[in-house]
């Protein structure tokens, strides 16, 4: 599991400002929250149509993979082989898991948005 | 349903861009979608398209980088000629060709590196050079968009015409094979070593 560049944040007015190249994007959070949200039954297919169902559109199964390989790579997802099944023509399949890194990438994403958003009231009305 | 299979050419190419460690996961993957998601869904020719996109998919983002670096050359090559034409072509013409060869055999040599077949090569080497064609046409003819005087066009006529620029990168997938069969070689060989030692 890689270590995780840590997190450099620093005061000013009372916003916490986070180095935005450390943070997730947001087909990576997609991802990341899929693994989560699907739990044991995390793998390629799976994570495919969670990653769909999120984000109300098709997603190629390329990009779902090379962002899955890109944050194992990172450190923020953990993988093992399963056994294969008849549909799949006993080809295995693998499963996804979170990593501690990745929980605190998510949670490091969920609070700069926080910090983002903070002031406002969601939805914006008036302001344009 | 259990037992339809997507276009067989399709799995195929899949199984050459794929890393020899994803291969049997990823392709089982995209197998139990079509059987048990797509085909029941939209039936035999949609499910079919649907496995091809997949594929191209795969295959077009395990050669972009290469692709846009021949590409990239190639137009920087093309648009030096027409805006700063030289005397004598011959050191741009080796410095490109040397360039785009290195691509190409870095191409297949990483593409077999990965999937351990050499084949693999021989296919990156060859997509590679059509998807930088695709590239180049589009960035020439961009350039020829922005520069059309009467200097530059003497310049394009003068470095071999826009003919030239438009077919030669098509014809440079041959080349593309043909390297990317040397460097897939290569790359094949330092899989296995690869896997003998780990």
């Amino acid at each position: 599991m890689g270590a995780r560049t840590p997190r450099l944040t620093f005061a000013h007015e009372n916003y916490i400002v986070v180095f935005m190249a450390d943070l997730l994007g947001n087909f990576e959070q997609a991802v990341l929250l899929s693994v989560l949200r699907l739990g044991d039954e995390a793998y390629g297919r799976a994570i495919l149509n969670e990653v769909q169902a999120r984000l109300d559109r098709d997603v190629a199964a390329g990009a779902v993979h090379a962002t899955l390989k890109r944050l194992e790579s990172k450190g923020l997802l953990k993988t093992a082989l399963g056994p294969g099944t008849e549909v799949r023509a006993g080809r295995p399949r693998r499963y996804y898991k979170l990593s501690l890194s990745g929980q605190r990438s998510l949670n490091d994403a969920r609070a700069a948005a926080n910090n983002l958003w903070r002031g406002f009231r969601w939805p914006l009305k008036g302001h344009a | 349903m259990i037992s339809a299979m997507p276009p067989r050419w399709a799995e195929t190419l899949l199984r050459l861009v794929l890393d020899s460690r994803d291969r049997a996961d990823v392709s089982g993957d995209l197998l139990e979608e079509f059987r048990d998601g797509i085909l029941p869904a939209r039936g035999p020719s949609a499910a079919n398209r649907w496995y091809v996109r997949q594929v191209v998919g795969f295959v077009i983002r395990s050669n972009a980088l290469p692709a846009l670096l021949f590409g990239g050359a190639f137009v920087t090559r093309t648009g030096l000629d027409w805006l700063v034409p030289p005397a004598d072509f011959h050191v741009r013409s080796l410095i490109s060709t040397l360039v785009a060869g290195s691509i190409l055999l870095v191409s297949g040599f990483l593409a077999s590196g990965r999937s351990g077949s050499t084949l693999a090569g021989t296919f990156a080497g060859a997509t590679t050079a059509a998807l930088a064609a695709a590239v180049s046409t589009i960035g020439a003819l961009g350039l020829l968009a922005v520069w059309h005087d009467p200097a530059t066009l003497q310049a394009i006529e003068g470095s071999g015409g826009l003919g030239e620029v438009l077919l030669l990168p098509v014809l440079l997938i041959v080349p593309g094979l043909l390297l990317g069969t040397i460097g897939g070689i290569a790359g094949a060989v330092v899989h296995r070593v690869a896997r003998r030692i780990a």
